[in-house]
């Protein structure tokens, strides 16, 4: 086989042309290979849901049951025990709290 | 005590001549101290582009402050003569060798290149490419513009390692670029890199033309079909499957496509999240420095200023307008063959370049010029992505041939 060095524009025209064919042949093989693969787990997931739908409710009746469940529930009032109270509040002093630490000092004027 | 100062006057003149001699200020008189003059022009006005106008910044800059220290007389930082030949000399290495010289390292052995990928593939999304595996395809035809450039440069003087090298520009992809160049020939290095960096920067400006040019109105406005939900197994299962098939058809490509795809299954396996941040941010970030700085240096004046960089600036161009036509041709030509709802829309194709996002990002500007409701941008994340992988195979099967 030629070394490069002696490549001619016959060399390099077969070697493009085999070059394009090649990228092509490689990424159409990757294109079969995803296809198949996702084929198998598109079908797999249509399987999937298929298996999970069936016996269960539609989903508009799904809709429907919670717009009416949203309604009935709407309407209700918990019962209150209808008694007010204020407890008293007490807080312990700490310098962290204190009002007077956080305020700006006026200047001092002598 | 003044005589023996005033008898010495010889050797002050000597010593200030000898230091004289010694700055870089001398080194712009010695001969191609113009062109040194030149290339701190030229590494000015890629900084100016970088930080004003943010053309690729973070590889633009660093490519043009390593540009600016290899063109400073006397700095000897990085050596063209250590790696002459296309080989490292290691036998005087360690006498000679500037700090640019042992990071240049990383290059010649191909290690940033393929470092650089892992980051890329821990931050791609494969999601619309296994959706919708045809994108390959497009992703295949955007490389047309690497082969047709080849035989240019070829027919232009270059010989066929360095018409690759050239060629591989209209793979809009860096690493790949420099991974291929920096093995068929290094001697081209920084003209190569500096027109593929700005040529990506470029993409908003060179594809649109050509996109509107091949498509019509209806065409741009074609809306695609909702991709479909891709599930986490499928996700992890790609990169592997990718892998095995890409070594075994083209062991050549490995290096690149293997580290682009451990880097994927670290993101998408989701149990090595620190390994995938890593690779992400840190990892990425400091090999971007190294491969910046390094591969600036190697654009000296020599290298740089002459009639080759006019022309290897020239291809680039040419190279990236063919791989971005031959990505919008294909698309309308799979067209011919779909059903009213598979259609593609035809500007798409044009991301098949690789230039990850910014390819898909004019698809997407492109599309909703004509239907402002027309939403492509992971549509052409599919061929975008796919670009990637295909700019790897053509330098794998090029190196295959010519390596």
């Amino acid at each position: 086989m030629l070394s490069v060095m002696d490549w001619g524009w016959s060399e390099m025209l077969w070697a493009t042309l085999i070059s394009i064919c090649l990228v092509f042949v490689v990424l159409v093989l990757l294109v079969w290979i995803m296809k198949l693969f996702g084929g198998i787990f598109t079908r797999r997931q249509a399987a999937v849901q298929s298996s999970a739908t069936q016996g269960q409710l539609h989903e508009e009746e799904i809709a429907a049951i919670t717009t009416a469940l949203k309604l009935y529930k709407s309407v209700l009032h918990d019962r209150e025990s209808e008694v007010l109270t204020i407890l008293s509040i007490k807080r312990a002093y700490s310098p962290w709290s204190s009002k007077i630490h956080g305020l700006t000092q006026m200047p001092f004027r002598k | 005590m003044w005589t023996s100062l005033t008898s010495n006057s010889n050797f002050v003149g000597e010593s200030l001549l000898k230091f004289a001699d010694s700055t870089g200020i001398a080194g712009f008189f010695a001969a191609m101290g113009w062109g040194n003059i030149v290339m701190i022009g030229v590494a000015f006005l890629l900084l100016y582009l970088a930080i004003r106008h943010k053309f690729e910044p973070l590889l633009l800059l660093t490519i043009a402050f390593g540009m600016l220290l290899t063109n400073l007389p006397g700095a000897n930082l990085y050596h063209t003569e250590l790696f002459a030949g296309g080989h490292v000399h290691w036998d005087i290495f360690v006498a000679k060798a500037g700090l640019l010289d042992y990071l240049y390292l990383g290059v010649k052995l191909g290690i940033y290149p393929c470092l650089i990928f892992l980051g890329v593939g821990a931050m791609t999304d494969f999601g619309p490419l296994i959706a919708n595996p045809k994108s390959f395809l497009l992703g295949a035809a955007a490389q047309i513009g690497i082969f047709v450039t080849f035989l240019g440069a070829y027919a232009i003087g270059f010989t066929p390692e360095q018409a690759a090298s050239i060629g591989i520009i209209g793979g809009a992809d860096g690493p790949t670029a420099i991974y291929l160049t920096s093995i068929l020939s290094p001697e081209l290095l920084g003209p190569i890199a500096v027109a593929a960096y700005s040529y990506m920067a470029l993409v908003p400006v060179i594809q649109p033309p050509i996109m509107r040019a091949l498509t019509t109105r209806k065409e741009r406005a074609i809306r695609m079909r909702t991709l479909r939900p891709v599930s986490k197994l499928e996700r992890i299962l790609f990169p592997l499957i990718i892998t095995v098939v890409i070594a075994l058809l083209l062991p050549s490509a490995t290096p690149l496509v293997g580290c682009l795809m451990l880097g994927n299954l670290m993101k998408e396996c989701g149990v090595v999240d620190r390994l995938s941040k890593t690779v992400q941010n840190e990892l990425m970030n400091i090999v971007v420095i190294f491969l910046g700085l390094t591969v600036g240096a190697t654009a000296t004046a020599e290298a740089f200023l002459n009639f080759r960089t006019l022309g290897i600036l020239v291809l680039g161009v040419i190279a990236f307008g063919l791989g971005t036509a031959g990505g919008v041709l294909l698309a309308k030509f799979m067209n011919l063959f779909s059903k009213e709802e598979n259609k593609i829309n035809p500007l798409i194709g044009s991301a098949g370049v690789s230039a990850v996002p910014m390819a898909a990002r004019v698809s997407q500007i492109e599309g909703q010029r004509e239907n402002p409701g027309n939403y492509l941008l992971m549509h052409a994340m599919g061929p975008n992505v796919a670009g990637v992988v295909g700019s790897a195979v053509a330098a794998g099967i090029l190196l295959s041939f010519l390596g």
